[in-house]
């Protein structure tokens, strides 16, 4: 019976996951296909990689866009976990708003977080426009995704463990590193990743607030449209997954403690 | 103002301080940069278009040129209000859709073997570090040749494709955290799996269903892309109204009203669904 | 506002703008809308650096550029795109002495309606809105090629139900179906408007949709096989079907109702660092050879007489991308509306999409 139930839930997650890599099958798979139009399996080539790898500012673009969707997303992390245990924790006075602050940004269309940002940076700032610019942008839309998850979490949990630590005599820091931190870290990983394909798939508020001579994946592949994209935009997207799986195995591997929830 | 502080946090001297500590950061940051130029928005739907596009002077020849013409505009007829609710259709079934996938996966991940899951949910992102135009794309060669392009439906599988990772995950940092000596008790008490499922899985992940439901419901509202690129003659949701306010008619009070509007639609019902699907917390 | 000022800036603090520390020109500009070859001729000339970015509409580019963005030289709009950065008064005039190679442009461009006596804008590329198709499928069905007709009355649409796109841009279609109806894209008289929405809620049923860039994919592929769009586009997917060896042929032409016409311009920005460098560009754009480059590269019309024999000659004799006299009276540019007719437009256009 247990059985039986169990293979059923793996089925129907089996299912979920050719889902989701179905139409990532067509980009990888049309990365070596020899046509500039990807409509059908033409034959075997590495050419699209030829001309990934002798344009540079496709690979620049890539590289800002993997840059900051790491930095954005940590940041993004760190606060929106502290805004998350905020919440759980502190419902009285001024606090009580945090919630509509952290969810409105969610809620926010993306071309007006854009729009309104720009104008911000430009005529309140007087700010120029570049990295910087879109780090801000990318953590501000991410902070609440961060947020919600790890209340969730948080709301999860037993709050005499915390009563324990103190009674034990750690103060708020250890509590937190050696007692909430793990306890929460399936959700902190989540927020992060979260918050990674949020930034580095953004164009919209990307767009606003990019700088000059600074560009992102999205923005190079979105001009292209009018171009036609082509199968080199596949080549570099597998390229990218590619990087993101060795980066995070990497990070598995120097802090395997760290990933694995336990300290 | 009421202090509903628990016994429990009160205790050291030190709570104030971590309290300041930790929220501080995170609100300061947002005040500055959503809610400071959120307000320049809000603004910004009380003025008129400009000639050439953005906003027309605030003041002009020592008058306050503000007015609540937009706003009439838009509720001058139905046609606004009914792409609203058209909208708010098509993300309750892509919240609904998404549940349905992300259930099972979740729930498979966190009854795997603990060394497994951090692999498990990376494999459930990675899609999702290629990039977003380019899976459309092959979205677009997946289901060109079954005719299914260019049609509501191509907008749905879309739509719940792009956010899936958004409900799988909240509900995986839940489902993660149950306890399963509460499974093996009712197997014990007789229970089958289906009840067991019922009566205590399914309970307990409400937060989650919650939170996955809102991360998904809300940003499906704002998207414009994948109706445009998908989508058929008919399909436009708020998001489309939005952009072309924006970057087509040029038209910035009329787009800063709709998503103000919009954005307070959306929290209006993730209070009311907060209230509802609040998480009835254990008392000691 | 002060304090959020002064705590932005302070969270800021690492953010200094760097010193140019080359010579660098800014562009903004379409993508592809400049050989690397000719980039790199230029350098190598000015001893100094292009710089792009690129946008993909001209809306996008004028709401970044409102909103405040500053730090191009140059951008190339489309005609009303310039007038509408003119009458912003955010043009910086050119400085015609040190533009010689201004003397190789057509006649026909040199008195453009949004920039009188050319003080600010110097054309580069043209583009004309039309009709692409499936030469085989077309024939077939023993359809005309030459009128808006076929996307807009049933008597045709009912052989192609399913295989149209339109632009999906409020003004490009509404000119379309104006043309059609024989007025003029600038007509704002609301019976007329009335007259061309019903024109166009009797034909979108049979549209498969509303699109502004797939459909050059999907005409090569052969999923679509009419579509409304640009010239270059047209020349894209026909070069996309021919390279990809598809069984048919991709052919465009000019409706011989009228159509819109396109100028992209280059015009200098008054917050551009390097107005030398960005002049310099402009001349050496101008020179035969290399304006050339742009009808070659992306298949756009020129507007510039001395690249004439340096254009391939199947661009160059391709009336739907060169009209010939009798065409080019035919085709009209856009010119912008009021925010107040930009708005009522926009209801049309939602009402369109709703129905």
């Amino acid at each position: 019976m247990k059985g039986r139930a169990t293979a059923w839930l793996w089925a129907a997650a089996l299912a979920v996951y050719a889902f989701l890599y179905l139409p990532l099958a067509v980009v990888v798979l049309f990365s070596f296909n020899d046509s500039l139009l990807n409509a059908e399996w033409v034959g075997f080539t590495t050419r699209w990689y030829a001309t990934l790898f002798a344009d540079e500012q496709m690979l620049g673009a890539a590289a800002n866009s993997l840059l900051i969707a790491l930095t954005a997303a940590t940041l993004a992390t760190v606060l929106g976990t502290m805004a998350g245990m905020a919440m759980q924790r502190w419902r009285s006075g001024l606090l009580r708003c945090l919630p509509f602050l952290v969810l409105t940004p969610v809620a926010m269309p993306e071309i007006l977080l854009g729009v309104s940002l720009l104008l911000f940076f430009r005529q309140v700032l007087d700010l120029t426009l570049g990295l910087v610019s879109i780090l801000i942008a990318h953590i501000t839309f991410s902070i609440g995704f961060v947020a919600i998850v790890v209340r969730t979490s948080l709301a999860m949990l037993d709050e005499s463990i915390f009563e324990a630590a103190r009674d034990l005599g750690a103060g708020p820091w250890q509590t937190f590193r050696r007692v909430t931190l793990p306890l929460i870290l399936p959700a902190v990983l989540a927020g992060f990743l979260m918050s990674f394909t949020l930034s580095i798939d953004d164009f919209v508020i990307t767009f606003f607030v990019a700088g000059v001579g600074v560009t992102t994946l999205p923005l190079q592949i979105y001009s292209m449209i009018k171009v036609a994209v082509t199968p080199e935009v596949n080549a570099v997207s597998t390229l990218l997954m590619a990087l993101t799986l060795t980066l995070i195995a990497l990070a598995a591997r120097l802090a395997p403690d760290a990933l694995k929830g336990r300290m | 103002m009421t202090e509903r502080r628990s016994a429990r946090h009160a205790g050291g001297p030190g709570e104030s301080l971590t309290r300041w500590l930790v929220s501080l950061p995170p609100t300061l940051f947002l005040l500055v940069f959503f809610l400071a130029p959120a307000l320049l928005m809000l603004g910004a739907s009380f003025r008129e278009p400009g000639d050439f596009g953005g906003l027309a002077p605030a003041r002009q020849d020592g008058q306050w040129n503000l007015s609540l013409e937009t706003y009439r505009f838009f509720f001058g007829d139905w046609i606004y209000a009914e792409i609203f609710l058209r909208s708010f259709l098509v993300a309750a079934a892509t919240t609904l859709l998404c549940l349905v996938l992300a259930y099972p996966l979740a729930l498979a991940i966190a009854r795997s073997a603990r060394r497994h899951r951090d692999l498990l949910v990376l494999l459930v992102i990675l899609p999702f570090a290629s990039n977003f135009l380019i899976r459309i794309y092959a979205w677009i060669i997946v289901l060109g040749p079954a005719d299914l392009l260019y049609s509501p439906f191509a907008v749905i599988a879309g739509m719940v494709y792009v956010h899936l990772p958004f409900m799988i995950l909240p509900l995986y940092t839940n489902l993660e955290k149950h306890d399963p000596a509460l499974l093996e008790a009712a197997q014990d008490l007789g229970a089958d799996t289906w009840t067991r499922f019922r009566r205590i899985t399914l309970p307990l992940s409400l937060p989650g269903i919650w939170a996955g439901s809102a991360l998904v419901f809300i940003p499906v509202l704002g998207m414009f892309a994948i109706p445009e690129l998908l989508g058929g003659t008919g399909d436009i949701l708020v998001g489309n109204l939005i952009k072309e306010q924006f970057l087509e008619s040029r038209d910035w009070p009329l787009g800063a009203t709709l998503s103000i509007l919009l954005t307070i639609a959306v929290l209006l019902l993730a209070g009311i669904s907060a209230w509802a699907g609040r998480p009835r917390r254990s008392s000691p | 506002m002060r304090v959020v000022r002064r705590l932005a800036l302070l969270l800021l603090g690492a953010l200094a703008t760097p010193a140019h520390a080359e010579d660098v020109l800014y562009l903004y500009i379409w993508n592809s809308y400049l050989s690397e070859d000719t980039v790199r001729r230029f350098e190598a000339q000015c001893q100094c650096r292009v710089n792009q970015d690129y946008y993909s509409d001209n809306e996008e580019m004028l709401a970044k550029l409102e909103a405040g963005a500053t730090g191009y030289d140059l951008v190339v709009p489309t005609g009303f795109a310039v007038e509408t950065l003119l009458r912003k008064a955010a043009l910086r005039p050119l400085d015609k002495a040190r533009l010689p190679n201004l003397a190789n442009l057509k006649a026909e461009f040199r008195e453009p309606w949004y920039d009188p006596g050319m003080r600010y804008a110097v054309p580069y590329a043209t583009t004309v809105t039309l009709l692409g198709y499936n030469a085989r499928r077309l024939a077939q069905l023993g359809l005309p090629t030459d009128t808006w007709a076929l996307i807009f009355e049933p008597r045709y649409l009912e052989k192609l139900k399913g295989k149209v796109t339109v632009l999906n841009s409020q003004r490009e279609l509404m000119a379309a179906a104006m043309k059609y109806l024989g007025y003029s894209v600038q007509e704002i008289d609301p019976a007329r408007w009335d007259e061309a929405k019903r024109l166009i809620l009797r034909a979108k049923p049979y549209w498969a949709t509303f699109s502004n860039s797939t459909y050059i994919k999907d005409l090569a592929i052969g999923n679509i096989w009419l579509a409304h769009g640009y010239s270059s586009d047209m020349y894209r997917a026909q070069q996309d079907a021919l390279e990809a060896k598809r069984p048919f042929a991709i052919e465009f032409r000019t409706p011989k109702e009228g159509a819109v016409l396109a100028v992209d311009s280059f015009v200098l920005l008054k917050g551009g660092q390097r107005p030398d460098l960005a002049h310099r560009f402009i001349d050496f754009i101008l020179d035969g050879t290399n304006a050339a480059d742009v009808s070659n590269l992306i298949g756009a019309g020129n507007p510039n007489a001395a690249a004439t024999p340096h254009i391939r000659p199947e661009i160059a004799g391709n009336p739907g991308i060169f009209p010939p006299p009798g065409d080019l009276r035919r085709l009209e540019m856009l010119r912008d509306f009021d925010p107040k007719t930009r708005r009522i437009l926009s209801r049309m256009w939602t009402e369109i999409k709703v129905r």
